[in-house]
């Protein structure tokens, strides 16, 4: 048992704001007894939390009252110092295990959670049932209100060429929009749009055929919800660290694909094309085309002339694909024509806004 | 006992130094950094127990009470009420556009405009109950009853009234609400009583107010005029004056209308027997900007981590008090506290000191 001691001691007791002044005994054990003019108390030293330490001065609070403070000065004999709760710094993790320590540890599972965060998208997307994301792309996007072009032999011709780049049972749901944009997007839910605008710049059937592939490939490599996951982890992501909600107005808009994914996409649409003895030159030939005339954001998912593969390399793939083979036009030109007065004969259509 | 009466005169004392805050901001930053900014509601949270009780008034140090946990819950309270929320009305609006539903869009966009005004009034009562009922000074904390939602919707309507008539009516909302939101709060038993006028702040309102009008017709002006000749010249150094006059006239007297606004708003408050006084003038306040600039520049921004410091140090140091506390009166604060602590503030953006 250590020898028991006194010392001067200040506290408050919670109820008023009056100072006592005395002393504090300690009887070498557990106790702790507080006697002044005013006040006398009697507490047990494992009842006395911590509180801070300030110029030469140690202040507890006690647990049974969250008001009382004992201030004891900050040189006490070790005994004493050592039965009384041990002071606190940065936190009680970061006491426990100091502070280099807990700085790597932190460090190293943030860059876990980080990894984490970055590579989800990737290999969370393509496991989520192609259901659920037709249920989630219908509630984000819906029916695009009445602003997709339909006339019979149009939505005919549209249904023969896309049953030539999507050969599968359930084939994706592929519109016209009636917009001016020269523009094609793949959406959640397996829903492409391919702009009327683009439809105005293709000269033949061949070319349209090779930017549906391309979206189709985008849908059914899964890509459409890679990039919808990391879009709404970003949102979050960066509603999280900088918590100023006003300004992370991100939209679908801001969606994008790697450049893996892009390449993808136009494997996918190629080897379609060949199965359905559709000539890819005319894709190639309208890469270059849109690439040398369009000038659109290179991180939109909309800016679609624009998608990453540089374009010459991008036409390149598709003339490569072209050797050697003979092919048969993949619509007549009738129908290529119902296709691209679609959006001027439907007379119900509304004009679709520019989305970005 | 007895009745104890202190002079309370030049009541407040700061005497903490740079060297040894420095000893806690770099750590935290570290931390922080480390922890993805977790961390920081811990580092807030030191750091003003370092501020709090280096800070003296009349013969006791202040002391924070509040804990890193608690503003990291208010933090997660906030994220599950307004920021997922949020995330999702986002996601709804690119739906909406699709569906070619702009109009609604628009809509939505200035309800929740409008929603973020009035969470922020909110916000910034909260955040000073908050820090009230974690300060303590002789054991005795601070607070209030009012969950401030009452004074969110003051907030929108004094500063909407205060802006309609061109911005007219600010130096009316600012004192309004300085006022209806300090009488809400109380230290111990005494509730604080302020009585800021917006009359005596007019002069120096006007004084940045009326440059502010003038600039708008001169900018139009420069715009449509042409540059040529003699004129030209003439011209031409009439807008280098009007640059460098915004850049730094402007800055200036917007200044010194915030000097004399604050002055006036502290001047009139009164808790107990105890009057206050803020006697920081003009030129005070841009020495410390001034500073602050120049050591954030000259440091590539770590000096950053002294804001908190260095405007905790001004605002104590140019705070007075006089007047007597009966400490025997001074019985503890009824007032209600919130287990969590500045989320909301924190999520708008404004959780300076």
């Amino acid at each position: 048992m250590e020898e028991s001691f006194r010392t001067p001691a200040q506290w408050y007791d919670g109820q008023s704001a009056v100072r006592h002044e005395g002393e504090a005994f300690w009887d070498g054990a557990g106790q702790l007894a507080l006697r002044s003019m005013s006040s006398n108390l009697d507490t047990a030293l494992g009842e006395l939390v911590f509180a801070e330490e300030r110029g030469g001065q140690r202040v507890y609070r006690w647990s049974g009252d969250d008001d009382f403070r004992l201030i004891l000065p900050a040189d006490l004999p070790a005994g004493l110092a050592a039965a009384l709760p041990s002071r606190r710094k940065y936190g009680a993790w970061v006491d426990g295990l100091g502070l280099g320590k807990a700085t790597v540890l932190f460090a190293g599972v943030s860059a876990g959670l980080l990894a984490l965060f970055f590579t989800a998208p990737d290999w969370l997307g393509p496991r989520i049932p192609t259901s659920w994301e037709r249920s989630m792309g219908d509630a984000l996007v819906g029916d695009f209100g009445n602003r997709i072009c339909h006339t019979p032999e149009g939505d005919a011709a549209l249904a023969k060429l896309l049953a030539k780049v999507d050969p599968a049972e359930e084939k994706v749901r592929a519109g016209i929009a009636n917009s001016t944009d020269v523009n094609a997007v793949a959406l959640p839910g397996g829903q492409i749009l391919i702009f009327d605008g683009l439809v105005q710049e293709a000269e033949t059937p061949e070319e349209l055929a090779g930017v549906l592939g391309h979206e189709v490939g985008h849908v059914r490599e899964r890509h459409v919800m890679t990039a919808l996951l990391r879009q709404f982890g970003l949102t979050v992501l960066l509603s999280g660290m900088n918590t100023g909600v006003g300004d992370t107005l991100f939209g679908l808009a801001a969606m994008d694909y790697s450049r893996d994914a892009e390449r993808e996409a136009d494997e996918y649409s190629r080897a379609r094309m060949l199965e359905s003895g559709i000539s890819p030159t005319g894709a190639a030939e309208f890469f270059e085309r849109l690439s040398a005339r369009i000038d659109y954001d290179e991180d939109s998912l909309l800016g679609w002339a624009a998608s990453h593969p540089g374009p010459g390399e991008r036409a390149e793939a598709y003339r490569e694909a072209a050797e050697g083979r003979r092919f048969t036009p993949v619509l007549t030109e009738q129908e290529f024509g119902a296709l691209k007065t679609m959006c001027e004969e439907d007379e119900n259509v509304e004009v679709m806004q520019s989305i970005v | 006992m007895a009745d104890i009466k202190e002079k309370a005169n030049n009541a407040f004392r700061f005497d903490g130094n740079w060297q040894d805050f420095a000893k806690i901001a770099f750590p935290n930053l570290l931390l922080t950094i480390a922890t993805l900014g977790i961390y920081r509601f811990w580092a807030t949270t030191r750091e003003r127990q370092y501020l709090w009780s280096h800070t003296s008034f009349v013969d006791e140090r202040l002391e924070w009470t509040g804990e890193g946990r608690e503003l990291f819950f208010g933090f997660l309270i906030v994220t599950v009420l307004v920021g997922i929320p949020f995330v999702i009305l986002q996601f709804i609006a690119s739906g909406m556009i699709f569906r070619g539903m702009q109009d609604y869009v628009l809509v939505m966009g200035i309800i929740l405009f409008l929603a973020t005004w009035y969470l922020s009034g909110v916000a910034r009562f909260r955040a000073m109950r908050y820090r009230l009922s974690r300060t303590r000074w002789r054991g005795i904390r601070g607070g209030s009853d009012n969950p401030g939602f009452a004074y969110g919707w003051s907030y929108f309507w004094r500063w909407m009234v205060g802006i309609l008539p061109i911005g007219l009516l600010i130096p009316w909302t600012m004192t309004s609400l300085w006022n209806e939101r300090w009488q809400e709060m109380s230290f111990g038993p005494y509730t604080v009583q302020s009585d800021a006028e917006p009359a005596p702040i007019y002069k120096r309102f006007l004084l940045f107010y009326i440059p502010l009008l003038l600039l708008v017709p001169m900018g139009f002006a420069f715009q449509s005029s042409e540059l040529e000749g003699g004129m030209g010249a003439v011209l031409a150094f009439s807008a280098i004056v009007l640059v460098l006059f915004i850049y730094f006239g402007m800055p200036l007297l917007s200044v010194a209308y915030y000097a004399k606004f604050f002055r006036e708003a502290v001047n009139t408050m009164r808790w107990g027997d105890v009057e206050f006084s803020f006697r920081a003038r003009t030129s005070d306040w841009i020495v410390l900007y001034l500073i602050d600039f120049l050591l954030i520049s000259a440091t590539f921004g770590i000096a950053y981590i002294f804001i908190p410091y260095r405007h905790w140090k001004f605002y104590v140091e140019h705070m007075h008090a006089e007047g007597e506390i009966d400490l025997d009166a001074m019985t503890q604060s009824q007032t209600a506290t919130a287990r969590h602590g500045e989320g909301l503030l924190d999520a708008f953006d404004m959780g300076a000191i």
